[in-house]
């Protein structure tokens, strides 16, 4: 196998006392779709603030497509070629639904402050063909018709859409969805699944999904890694997820050998 | 040389004395409110003038007249606080900081225009309240008026934890203080906590009216602005939220600016407070004795 | 997005505006041209300040500070400098006088735009409340140095500044000023400043970099008060370290909270009305700072998101 394109090693996160992240290796492969399960507080949107730039690892390191990420701060990693959504929606407050975008899709184009004063016939170009993009993976959404709607006034669902956008607007090449599902209706949460099915293989992307939703997760991953109390217990396909004990344990204590991926 | 110093150790800590009185009510209020109560340095004011109208109802030059004056221009403070309290920072409770931020300043700017205009622009001289005796002991000099500082900061900072660590209403401050939701949980009536909140600072900054004036002897309705602002860098380098921290920021900058206004650098005197907070800020915010928070994301 | 062309066509016209009124001074009362400069000054400021608070969300309490290192910059260039460099014989008003007072006003400009570098820097670590202490720290520490700083006049200031501030310097300023703030945040790129003010971290995670959207607003907006500073003391002839004290900055505070933080033209209006509200109060001149302040309360109260701002999104990010 190549390079991986991303690779945790031992990474660890410490709050104080706590361990939110104990010694995580986690290896994603090109192109992969793979779910990070566990129960509330097991540590998962902390391992993506890590990932992303927002925690450094006490110990251990994170590696993307082979370069080692300690120390670049968020918005580098976002360049590198990271994009994540937030569970609990983190939207601009003040711009619209197209402004979300045009913001994000600035980051692959030099234009120093003072061109804006200017406005050379080259920043234009570059201005235009950045709301164009946007305007683009607007209408593959199917979020144009709220293209001037200020970003706070969309429906939910809609909002949760527009996040995603948004991180693809950075021209990633690994996306991390936190929460996709969560306070998505049944009907929300089936056209969500065909949402990253799709996201997957149009953007020749790697996917990393943490989700609660168990319909989601076995839905659309190939490889699924479980934490625990900071740390992975099981890692393997959804059906070997499905059926693992230790898995069982962590989700609903010692006893329940239910089979609890059915709801 | 080592007279001076100690000279100049005992204006510094009678002076951080003040600093210290003022600072524990920035950061009480910050405790509950996790807002810069910027009016705060103008109840400082209105305590000294409380006491300016208050003095010639007391036997003037006594200890008991003093205390009379003292305590009354407490209360007054008290009441202006919890009076701002209620009118201008309650309403805004759900609003962002910034907004009640903006509106703290306000009511400084209030505060002191209309101190203008009610008391007069011009720096009116105080009465003398305590008995006022030239000291001098082993070649050092200072005035009784200075031991009255130092001794009445000691009482109100000691009186000030024993309420803060062993009444109920001082545990519930150290709740709501610590997590007001969990605290409302609890059964704590958070708006009322907030309300002795600003009583008891306000008490305070009143007291530190009154002894900085009867130091300072002319008091003008700007007065507060400089040690209101330097008070609140004494709360953050103590680390803003801990009330010996408080204390010890107070004296540490009352120390400081004491020694560096006896030396060649006088005039640099004011700005020290505001490099010290740049500095603090930027390299330790937490300040001495405070806490780091983590931020969640 | 507006067409690159109207913002420009604005700015130029603005010039012409500035250089007919000019023309007309002598025509014009004295008086009124007096308060049209006053107006324009605090254009400037409010607009630049608006760049900083309102548009970027960093809360700063020392605009009166960037403004007063362009004023005395300014002032010690057409001072110090100026007889050397344009003689005594050089014709009022004339090209050579108008020359050494534009390169002085950028000097003072570029000073400004330093200490707005140096400024900038601390906002990177704070937020909310703590960066506006820090930006009143600062705007006090500007004002002590300045007072000990005796080849600059120490406390007593400077006196004896030439008047070389004129309509059409103001006019010209404030049409840069806002030309610079509207050309910035309309652009593609500008856009970063409203999303780091409304969240950092969501900002960071869509590819800005917060750190330099500050900085680079703090420059821009100190730019701008140096020049305000630099007008301001060729008008009034003669400047002092407490004319630019903490109360200076929380008039131009005000106006940008009521004219709505991050609508330039809510900024302007207030700019205006402020300026000439005083004028209309002389008769009761000593109420003047209680009803600011009481407007300042009442907006926080009743209308947070400023007198002049119709649209109902969030006008005060969360600190």
């Amino acid at each position: 196998m190549s390079t991986p394109l991303l690779q945790l090693s031992q990474a660890t996160v410490r709050f104080g006392g706590l361990t939110a992240v104990d010694a995580l290796d986690l290896t994603l492969g090109q192109r992969e779709l793979v779910g990070l399960i566990g129960p509330n507080g097991a540590g998962k949107t902390t391992a993506f603030n890590l990932i992303t730039g927002l925690y450094a690892p006490a110990s251990g390191s994170v590696a993307f497509a082979g370069r080692p990420l300690a120390g670049l701060s968020p918005h580098r990693i976002v360049a590198a070629g990271i994009a994540r959504t937030f569970q609990n929606i983190r939207l601009f407050g003040s711009l619209s639904v197209l402004d979300h975008v045009r913001v994000a899709g600035n980051l692959h184009r030099a234009a120093a402050p003072w061109q804006a004063l200017i406005r050379l016939r080259a920043f234009r170009e570059s201005e235009a063909a950045v709301t164009r993009r946007a305007e683009e993976l607007l209408a593959l959404f199917n979020l144009e018709r709220f293209r001037n709607t200020p970003a706070r006034s969309l429906p939910y669902g809609e909002q949760r859409r527009l996040e995603i956008v948004r991180a693809l607007a950075t021209r990633p090449r690994l996306l991390l969805l936190d929460e996709p599902a969560a306070g998505l209706n049944p009907q929300e949460k089936i056209e969500l699944v065909a949402l990253i099915q799709r996201v997957h293989r149009e953007f020749d992307l790697t996917i990393l999904l943490v989700e609660h939703s168990m319909k989601v997760v076995m839905g659309v991953c190939q490889r699924i890694a479980v934490l625990d109390h900071g740390k992975k217990i099981a890692e393997g396909p959804p059906d070997a997820i499905r059926r693992d004990p230790a898995v069982i344990e962590a989700y609903l204590g010692p006893d329940h050998a239910t089979a609890l991926f059915h709801h | 040389m080592l007279t001076e110093f100690l000279q100049q150790l005992v204006n510094g800590l009678s002076l951080g004395a003040i600093y210290a009185l003022i600072a524990l009510g920035y950061t009480m209020v910050y405790g509950v409110l996790r807002f810069i109560n910027f009016a705060h340095s103008d109840v400082f004011m209105v305590g000294a003038f409380a006491g300016l109208y208050l003095a010639p109802l007391a036997p003037a030059g006594s200890i008991l007249g003093g205390l009379v004056v003292v305590g009354g221009a407490m209360l007054a403070s008290a009441l202006l606080g919890v009076a701002i309290e209620r009118l201008a920072y309650r309403p805004l409770r759900q609003a962002p900081t910034l907004n009640v931020l903006i509106t703290a300043i306000g009511v400084s700017c209030l505060l002191q225009s209309a101190g203008q205009l009610v008391f007069g622009a011009a720096p009116r001289s105080f009465p003398v309240i305590f008995p006022a005796r030239a000291l001098s002991v082993g070649g050092l000099d200072f005035s009784s008026n200075q031991v009255v500082v130092l001794v009445f900061a000691a009482i109100l900072v000691i009186g000030l934890r024993l309420i803060v660590f062993h009444t109920r209403m001082g545990a519930a401050l150290r709740a709501v203080s610590q997590n007001p939701r969990a605290a409302r949980l609890m059964g704590i009536d958070n708006d009322v906590v907030i309300r002795f909140t600003f009583a008891l600072g306000s008490a305070l900054a009143g007291a530190g009216g009154v002894l900085y004036a009867v130091n300072y002897p002319t008091i003008d309705p700007l007065m507060g602005v400089l040690p209101g602002l330097k008070a609140f860098v004494a709360a953050i380098l103590g680390g803003i939220g801990s009330i010996p921290g408080a204390a010890l920021g107070g004296l540490l900058l009352g120390l400081v600016e004491t020694f560096v206004g006896g030396s060649q650098y006088s005039t640099y005197k004011d700005a020290i407070a505001f490099a010290l907070l740049i500095l603090f800020l930027l390299f330790r915010p937490a300040g001495l004795l405070g806490k780091a928070r983590i931020e969640k994301v | 997005m507006p067409p690159m062309p109207k913002a420009h066509l604005g700015f130029l016209l603005a010039l012409v505006l500035g250089g007919v009124l000019s023309g007309l001074s002598d025509r014009i009362d004295p008086y009124h041209l007096d308060v049209l400069i006053g107006v324009g000054i605090n254009i400037v400021l409010a607009v630049s300040l608006n760049l900083i608070a309102g548009h970027t969300g960093q809360f700063s309490l020392g605009h009166a500070g960037f403004m007063a290192i362009g004023a005395y910059a300014t002032a010690a260039v057409t001072i110090f400098l100026g007889p050397h460099l344009i003689g005594d014989t050089a014709a009022p008003g004339g090209l050579a006088e108008n020359t050494l007072f534009g390169s002085a006003l950028l000097i003072g400009g570029l000073a400004a735009a330093l200490a707005g570098l140096l400024v900038g820097i601390p906002s990177l670590r704070l937020r909310g409340d703590y960066l506006a202490l820090v930006t009143l720290g600062f705007g006090e520490i500007i004002r002590v140095l300045l007072q000990n700083f005796e080849p600059l006049g120490g406390a007593l200031g400077l006196n004896g500044i030439p008047a070389y501030t004129t309509v059409f310097w103001v006019v010209a300023a404030g049409a840069a000023t806002v030309f610079t703030v509207g050309c910035l945040v309309r652009s593609n790129y500008g856009l970063g400043f409203l999303a780091v003010r409304d969240d950092e971290i969501a900002a960071s995670a869509a590819g800005l970099d917060p750190a330099r959207y500050k900085v680079v607003a703090f420059t821009v907006g100190a730019f701008f008060a140096g020049i305000a500073g630099g007008l301001f003391g060729h008008f009034k002839m003669t400047i002092t370290p407490s004319g630019f004290d903490f109360s200076r900055s929380i008039e131009i505070v005000v106006m940008v909270i009521l004219g709505g933080l991050g609508n330039t033209v809510g900024v302007i209006l207030a700019a205006v009305l402020l300026t000439l509200l005083p004028e209309f109060l002389r008769p009761v001149a000593e109420y003047r700072l209680v009803l600011y302040s009481l407007l300042l309360i009442g907006l926080m109260l009743a209308r947070p998101q400023g007198l002049f701002t119709f649209r109902t999104h969030r006008a005060v990010p969360r600190a």
